[in-house]
């Protein structure tokens, strides 16, 4: 019961509610990095890892600290500091660690910090009172559904530069409208989680 | 002084020119007055971290910028969404997680970060009021055009009779993207039929990391 | 020096400010978001009781338990938040029940994140009202795309079935929890 649960979140954040398609968190990236498919995969894992670790660390922050102390309202505030501050770290560490992942990745952790996905994550968990192992599952899924919708974005918008697009529907206009058609069909996926 | 204002409402509109702010602006738009409401909320935030910044911006030291913008915008992000938990329940209750998602909206940081911190307090008044407004404009005109095929009704008036058959997925995430993707297309129709030159859309993100930076 | 001193003094004056203002907003509006709480809760129990007058809360329990009477303290019955998961979120259900914990009264969903205008639906009377004088023993169960032929049947909502099973899963809890609670 408790690994479907887990199984449950995961198939969640990632397909059926895909942070993207669904929930509208992380549009700006969405629109401006899918045009090739290798940055978006880069993108991508670079906001898995960093949702993987905000998960985890706001958990900790928002239960043994803002929560015990009574200090809700600091949440929004102290959210926003931890993730700014993480995007800083892992950038520093991974600069220091591995400098092929940093020429991979690196140009892509600055762009995270204003990415809503990451936010929307810890303020998601938070409001749905998942335990800390959940709270990062729920991470690695929704970084990976970010990942995915990007990716096949990416592919598509590849080939759109063959297609004759009218004038005005050109740039973020048609990336909208391909962006509605796989929400829709990311929605048939619903039935999925029925058990 | 002028211009100031009006600049954000057509010329340099958020959300139709410059393409920021998207995930309130899909989100939250299934009804005409949840749209205004998260445009008020903005407008709100927007208004009181331009003028907060411009005030202090000569003596905020310019390695931690972008931390002091982010806590000052936080804080009036907080301030309203306790304000709508008490005053306005339901609102608040609809608009759920993303009243606090506006700390991350591109467009208030973008607005302190190339505005508000250079340039005086009337002036940057001015600036927020018209891009507060230009997007709140924007998210009714969405709201009402998704509420309008989605239910038959806008701000909850009755327009279509019982005989209307409910498009639910326009109140629905795919209905969202694609309203809000042809109406970017009409917006660029009409603004090439009035400058008669082709103004070109800047995408998203190079916006986005403008601001990031 | 003078650089790092000032940076630190900006950095904690403005901490300070932010800090402040919000300990006053949080201080001036917590009361009323309580108020606001207090009166859903109140309206969501008359509405599952529409002759009830007076509630008390049952102190010796864990969930949340009202025991509603009308004006002339005759006892109406039980009132209770039933909480589970739902397709998409947690949903809060205020469920009223006769004293004979066999029939309900009616029920008010309080909280819900479903795909509005599918398993939002659960949210209207249409869906809730169908819980009326519905028999709770042995236990409540749901039919699709047909009218319901026995006392303790729903009909599903077209296109959220799992919506309406996970409310008649959570209302079947909440009244087993309930029985043993109260026994």
């Amino acid at each position: 019961m408790f690994e479907l649960r887990l199984l449950t979140i995961f198939i969640a954040a990632c397909i059926t509610h895909n942070f993207v398609l669904t929930y509208f968190l992380g549009i700006c990236p969405f629109i401006g990095v899918s045009k090739k498919t290798d940055a978006a995969i880069g993108m991508g894992l670079a906001v898995t890892f960093v949702m993987t670790l905000s998960a985890s660390v706001t958990w900790c922050i928002y239960y043994f600290l803002l929560n015990r102390f009574g200090l809700p309202f600091l949440q929004y505030a102290a959210f926003i500091i931890v993730i700014a501050s993480l995007v800083q770290i892992v950038e520093m560490f991974i600069k220091k660690t591995s400098p092929p992942l940093y020429r991979a990745l690196g140009i892509y952790l600055p762009l995270i910090t204003t990415n809503c996905a990451i936010l929307g994550l810890t303020l998601f968990m938070v409001l749905r009172e998942y335990s800390f192992l959940e709270a990062v599952v729920y991470g690695i899924g929704a970084g990976l559904g970010f990942t995915l919708a990007l990716v096949i974005m990416a592919g598509i918008r590849e080939e759109l530069e063959f297609a004759d697009i009218p004038e005005s529907l050109k740039g973020a206009s048609i990336t909208l409208i391909i962006a509605g058609m796989l929400a829709l069909a990311f929605m048939g996926f619903g039935g999925i989680i029925s058990s | 002084m002028i211009r100031d204002f009006t600049r954000g409402i057509w010329r340099e509109n958020p959300i139709f020119v410059q393409v920021l702010g998207m995930c309130p602006t899909l989100a939250v738009t299934t009804k005409g007055i949840f749209g205004l409401s998260m445009g008020l909320a903005t407008l709100f935030v927007l208004i009181c971290s331009s003028v907060a910044v411009s005030l202090i911006r000569k003596i905020v030291p310019n390695q931690v910028r972008m931390a002091v913008f982010t806590v000052i915008i936080a804080t009036f992000v907080t301030m309203a969404d306790y304000f709508l938990k008490a005053k306005f329940p339901p609102i608040s209750k609809a608009l759920g997680p993303y009243v606090p998602l506006i700390v991350v909206n591109c467009i208030i940081l973008g607005r302190q970060e190339a505005f508000a911190s250079k340039n005086n307090v009337a002036r940057s008044f001015l600036d927020a009021l018209g891009m507060g407004v230009g997007f709140s404009l924007s998210l009714i005109i969405l709201g009402s055009v998704r509420e309008f095929f989605a239910y038959g009704t806008i701000f909850d008036v009755t327009i279509l009779g019982k005989w209307y058959e409910h498009w639910v997925i326009m109140g629905l995430p795919p209905g969202a993207f694609i309203t809000l993707g042809i109406l970017i297309g009409l917006f660029n129709w009409v603004n090439k039929k009035i400058t008669g030159r082709r103004q070109k859309l800047k995408s998203g993100c190079e916006k986005c990391s403008n601001c990031a930076s | 020096m003078k650089k790092i001193i000032q940076i630190i003094l900006v950095l904690t004056i403005v901490g300070i400010i932010s800090g402040a203002s919000l300990v006053l907003v949080y201080n001036y509006t917590s009361p009323l978001i309580l108020i606001n709480q207090k009166k859903i809760t109140e309206e969501a129990i008359y509405k599952v009781f529409p002759d009830g007058t007076t509630y008390k809360k049952i102190e010796k329990t864990k969930e949340d338990i009202f025991l509603v009477e009308d004006k002339t303290g005759k006892k109406l019955g039980y009132a209770f938040i039933a909480e589970g998961n739902g397709y998409q979120g947690k949903i809060d259900i205020m469920v009223g029940i006769k004293p004979d914990l066999k029939t309900l009264t009616g029920i008010e969903v309080l909280e819900s994140q479903e795909t509005p205008g599918l398993g939002q639906e659960i949210t209207t009377n249409d869906f809730e009202n169908q819980f009326i004088n519905l028999q709770v023993s042995p236990e409540i169960n749901y039919v699709r795309g047909k009218k319901p032929s026995k006392p303790n049947e729903i009909q599903a909502i077209t296109g959220a079935t799992i919506s309406s099973k996970s409310v008649v899963s959570i209302i079947n809890n909440g009244v087993k929890n309930l029985k043993e609670a109260v026994k």
